[in-house]
């Protein structure tokens, strides 16, 4: 039986993370993955994460997986691919699936990085061709490049869901509406935002009903929910689509953990049943740690946190890391983690419904809660809002989210966002904004718009991040959509900003009358828009 | 159905293009990609019939976790097309039950 010191089930974020620390600090590490390719579900997440420069904010998870790969490699990681855990036995021994055959091995220490799974709602017609999880849907478009469907109903507006809807038009589908049985949008409003901006409709406090169809999803019916969530007779309403993404939560995989005698506790903030952990990572049998998902839903970015801990405490009981170098490198990881746990999204106040105001005291939109943009008369009074006067950033981020590249990434330090990444940026107004768009590239929530009220007589600009193909160029005409995806004037694109610096999220300036300048918020090109221009 | 240009993605890891089977006729996907890509570019929609029920499936969680979409493949039934690479000259079935569908096509 082969023996190794740490055995990682799982080479995503958390698994990968935990084998990097241990192998760094001189451990004999391996990796199983059932799997054909590492890095768990990183892969697939090409948009821009959240929190610090220490969680790799502003930088797309698709690159984070990259870098996370890298170093394992560098760290002399052993990863096992098609490879399934079948158990953990008594002693930490392991049954591992792979080339036909089942292996046996003994580890000194275990880390369980299984991840989650997609949850599931039944309704009629849900076991047809065509309704699919939304992390299907991701995988098909963004791994394996095909798209899912043409016309994409999504069930649940949750990060996941929200996510998946803008990935699903990057790739060229269409999405006919978001829908959740709850009365207010789960995930982060910039993300609703930037759906609302293109016209794509939210119905809260909704439901699906049906899959229309023979052998396949040819349509949805979905309906109002009262509240009990149970749809309300005679709501009913038809949807043209061939596709139905469920993207209502996720599942910890806490199975492995709980075959191996783990105490397996239920709670529900953290999306099923969870190992009992310490808080290294540590479940109840000594030297079997768990990390990520399986220990509660929340993101990859502290999943790779969660996974340094687990692994710096096994190398400290192994004795590869002395007790201050224990507490010093796990005081760095948990403060981190604290940071990115923070905010109203944070796993204390997941599902939590009565949070009204910011931590500024500022009041939340409703209309974001409940459509996805902000209301012309919300839009006033948030610090990083402001209007009139030359070039500036407007920031139409307003709630308490874990993030702050824009303060780091300004040339000038005209945003701030201060130690606590939750708060909400503002502008410093002593500097000069000197209109290089590189704050709305790097925004993860594409929230922040440059508006220039002097570009001519009787017009301005507005610089917006525009992350789809063709882009327009300059010259183009079109109309301009207001936040909710209204057509409110016609507008030229001025100029496009796609310098390597923008990592993929051009800015697009588009020429508006002044009256329009604090309501466009979108371009769409003329079906002959981008000929006239180019 | 496949993505030609993506904003975000510069380009897909993808094999060399392969012939296969779908049902007796000859199909092209790339050589590695899961199967059931494949199929889902050339617009497939059904992977099996139910054994009871007789009621068609197709992708559904994509990462091999829930065995919605599996076809016979190279004369083995129950195959996850989602998890499996595709290799040149593969016949890949419509399931039945746990038999082959013979050369059913659907659209």
């Amino acid at each position: 039986m082969k023996r190794y010191e740490m055995i990682v089930i799982g080479a995503g974020p958390a698994g990968l993370s935990a084998a990097c620390v241990a192998a760094e600090a001189g451990m004999d590490v391996v990796v199983f993955d059932e799997n054909q390719r590492p890095g768990g579900q990183l892969f697939k997440q090409i948009h821009k994460f959240f929190g610090s420069r220490e969680h790799q904010a502003g930088i797309r998870g698709v690159k984070i997986g990259e870098n996370l790969l890298e170093s394992a490699k560098n760290a002399g990681v052993k990863v096992v691919l098609g490879a399934t855990v079948l158990g953990i036995y008594k002693n930490k021994e392991l049954a591992v699936r792979f080339g036909g055959a089942v292996h046996n091995y003994k580890a000194d220490a275990v880390v369980i990085a299984a991840g989650a799974s997609e949850n599931m709602m039944t309704f009629d017609g849900w076991t047809k061709p065509g309704v699919m999880g939304a992390g299907a849907a991701q995988t098909l478009m963004n791994l394996h490049g095909v798209r899912p469907g043409k016309r994409v109903l999504t069930v649940g507006s949750g990060n996941v869901g929200l996510v998946v809807s803008f990935q699903l038009l990057q790739a060229g589908c269409d999405v006919v509406a978001i829908i959740d049985a709850a009365p207010r949008i789960g995930g982060y409003g910039v993300h609703a935002a930037k759906l609302a901006r293109m016209g794509i409709p939210f119905h809260t406090s909704h439901t699906i009903v049906k899959a229309l169809g023979g052998d396949f999803v040819d349509g949805a019916v979905i309906a109002e929910t009262d509240e009990a969530f149970a749809p309300k007779p005679g709501t009913e309403k038809n949807l043209d689509v061939d596709t139905i993404c469920i993207a209502v939560g996720l599942s910890p995989m806490s199975r492995l953990a709980d075959n191996a005698g783990c105490d397996i506790v239920y709670d529900g903030a953290k999306g099923g049943y969870v190992p009992l952990l310490s808080d290294e990572g540590e479940t109840s049998l000594s030297g079997i740690f768990c990390a990520g998902d399986v220990c509660g839903i929340e993101e990859a970015s502290s999943a790779m946190i969660q996974g340094k801990i687990a692994a710096a405490a096994a190398a400290r009981d192994l004795g590869y890391l002395s007790g201050e170098d224990f507490i010093q490198k796990t005081g760095e990881y948990k403060d981190s983690l604290k940071k990115i746990r923070s905010g109203m999204f944070g796993p204390e106040s997941k599902g939590r419904a009565d949070i009204a105001r910011t931590d500024e005291g500022y009041p939340l939109s409703r209309s974001l809660l409940q459509r996805g943009f902000i209301a012309d008369d919300e839009v006033t009074g948030f610090p990083s809002i402001a209007h009139g006067g030359g070039t500036r950033a407007v920031i139409e981020c307003t709630q308490n989210i874990p993030c702050d590249p824009c303060q780091d990434i300004c040339p000038q330090g005209c945003i701030e966002v201060g130690e606590n990444i939750t708060s909400l940026p503002a502008l410093t107004g002593n500097k000069e904004c000197i209109g290089c768009g590189l704050c709305v590239g790097v925004c993860s929530g594409q929230a922040i718009f440059l508006i220039n009220d002097d570009f001519e007589a009787g017009y301005g600009t507005v610089g917006l991040p525009y992350e789809f193909l063709p882009l327009p160029e300059k010259g183009a005409v079109g109309r301009a959509l207001d936040r909710s995806g209204k057509e409110i004037c016609d507008a030229v694109v001025v100029e496009t900003v796609n310098s390597k610096a923008m990592g993929k999220t051009p800015m697009l300036v588009m020429k508006v009358p002044t009256a329009s300048l604090a309501g466009a918020r979108f371009f769409r090109a003329d079906a002959d828009g981008a000929r006239k221009g180019g | 159905m496949r993505i030609a240009s993506h904003p975000v993605i510069e380009d897909y890891v993808k094999g060399k293009p392969v012939r296969f089977f779908f049902d007796g006729e000859e199909a092209e996907g790339c050589e590695g990609e899961p199967v059931a890509a494949a199929l889902k570019a050339l617009g497939v929609k059904i992977h099996r019939y139910t054994v009871n029920r007789h009621e068609p499936r197709g992708v559904f969680c994509a990462i091999g976790r829930c065995t919605d979409c599996v076809m016979t493949v190279d004369g083995m039934p129950n195959v996850r097309t989602c998890v499996t690479p595709l290799a040149g000259g593969m016949r890949v079935e419509t399931q039945d039950g746990l038999a082959p569908l013979k050369a059913r096509r659907v659209e």
